[in-house]
């Protein structure tokens, strides 16, 4: 008995552990324009870690997704710039993404 | 003529009331948190910082570079600087000297991420001492927020590795970092800890006139503070602004042409008023 209940504990001791963990960092992302059509975005998190893989979307006026990607191994995204007006999504996940509008995308 | 004894007296005991101030060379840019990257202003300084007091001469830096590190997990890069050092002439409140600025262009300090400063100056030759002085000196930038390499030695002969985040200090914080000769720690080691009590005026290459804080005794223009028998320093930030820590004679090497060289380290940072 005494050996579920220590073993309970820790299971509930990891998942506080790890809830803490992905509740403690604020996810961030920049985007420049590289001035030849293309704009660059990376990313990342306020703990230091790697936004590799986390999800993209460039979605034009009416909201729909004109582009999808994901970051790469060094946390960057980069895309052709679309005509008009334009957003950035940088979805990681409920409470952390960020949405860019791409007029305050600039070189 | 005894009114020419008085005078003279007198004049011996103003002269030897000048408070004894430190060396400290600058790197010095006004604002190391960054929400995001921009052209950036960096003024290279050799100056007795709490008094805006004597600035000397620099000769041409041995090394000016960057190291930049976005996020934990990013692969560490340097650029050297020292291309873009310009001479200028810097105005303390007594005097001029030869100082350096740079102009780091936003393509190299856009992305987000930490930024490490690192200056080796070229020795310098105290005339009054008769010795040489080398202050290897580090100051750190951040963009957008997401940190780097900030807790990482860059490998220099003498240097402070902070353990905690130099950019983002409130005032009223514990500063804490280690003191390193050759990558191992030096304990018991002499500390001058400086207050920057005039503003650079970035435009005019000089320092403000109206101080900051006021003194009440010689003792509080350069405090003394050692590092423990692992090399660490504590030091609790009492008022906004930056604040230099050096370490005299640190560094490995101890001659410089023939004379006696004090090698020290010296480590930047900045608190902001919550």
């Amino acid at each position: 008995m005494k050996k579920i209940i220590s073993k309970l504990v820790v299971a509930a001791g990891l998942i506080v552990l790890s809830a803490t963990a992905a509740l403690a960092h604020s996810p961030l992302c920049s985007c420049f324009d590289n001035g030849d059509g293309t704009v660059l975005c990376e990313g990342g998190f306020s703990d230091g870690s790697s936004a590799s893989g986390v999800k993209m979307f460039v979605r034009d006026d009416s909201g729909a997704v004109v582009l999808k990607g994901a970051m790469n191994e060094d946390s960057e995204f980069e895309f052709k710039k679309p005509a008009g007006h334009y957003t950035v999504t940088f979805d990681g996940g409920e409470g952390h993404s960020i949405e860019i509008d791409g007029s305050d995308i600039v070189e | 003529m005894k009114m020419k004894v008085v005078f003279l007296n007198l004049l011996l005991v103003v002269a030897m009331a000048v408070p004894a101030s430190a060396h400290f060379q600058m790197i010095y840019t006004p604002e190391i948190a960054k929400n995001k990257g921009a052209e950036t202003d960096v003024k290279l300084v050799f100056t007795h910082p709490f008094e805006a007091g004597h600035t000397m001469k620099m000769g041409m830096p041995e090394e000016f570079f960057m190291l930049h590190q976005k996020g934990e997990e990013g692969k560490i890069k340097k650029y050297d600087l020292k291309k873009l050092l310009k001479p200028i002439t810097w105005t303390s409140l007594t005097n001029s000297g030869e100082a350096y600025e740079a102009k780091l262009p936003k393509k190299i300090v856009r992305s987000m991420g930490d930024y490490t400063l690192v200056l080796v100056p070229a020795p310098y030759y105290e005339g009054e001492e008769d010795i040489y002085i080398q202050q290897i000196t580090k100051t750190y930038m951040n963009v957008g927020g997401l940190p780097g390499n900030w807790a990482a030695p860059a490998g220099l002969k003498t240097e402070w590795v902070p353990l905690v985040k130099p950019y983002a200090m409130w005032t009223g914080m514990t500063f804490k970092a280690q003191l390193l000769s050759d990558g191992k720690p030096v304990p018991n080691a002499d500390v001058e800890v400086e207050y920057m009590n005039h503003e650079p005026d970035m435009k005019n290459n000089a320092f403000k006139k109206e101080e900051k804080a006021h003194a009440p005794h010689d003792a509080f223009v350069t405090m003394g503070v050692k590092t423990d028998a692992q090399g660490y320093v504590t030091f609790a930030i009492p008022k906004a602004g930056w604040w230099g820590f050096c370490a005299l004679g640190s560094g490995p090497d101890k001659e410089f042409k023939g004379k006696e060289l004090s090698q020290d380290a010296v480590i930047w940072i900045k608190a902001v008023d919550m």
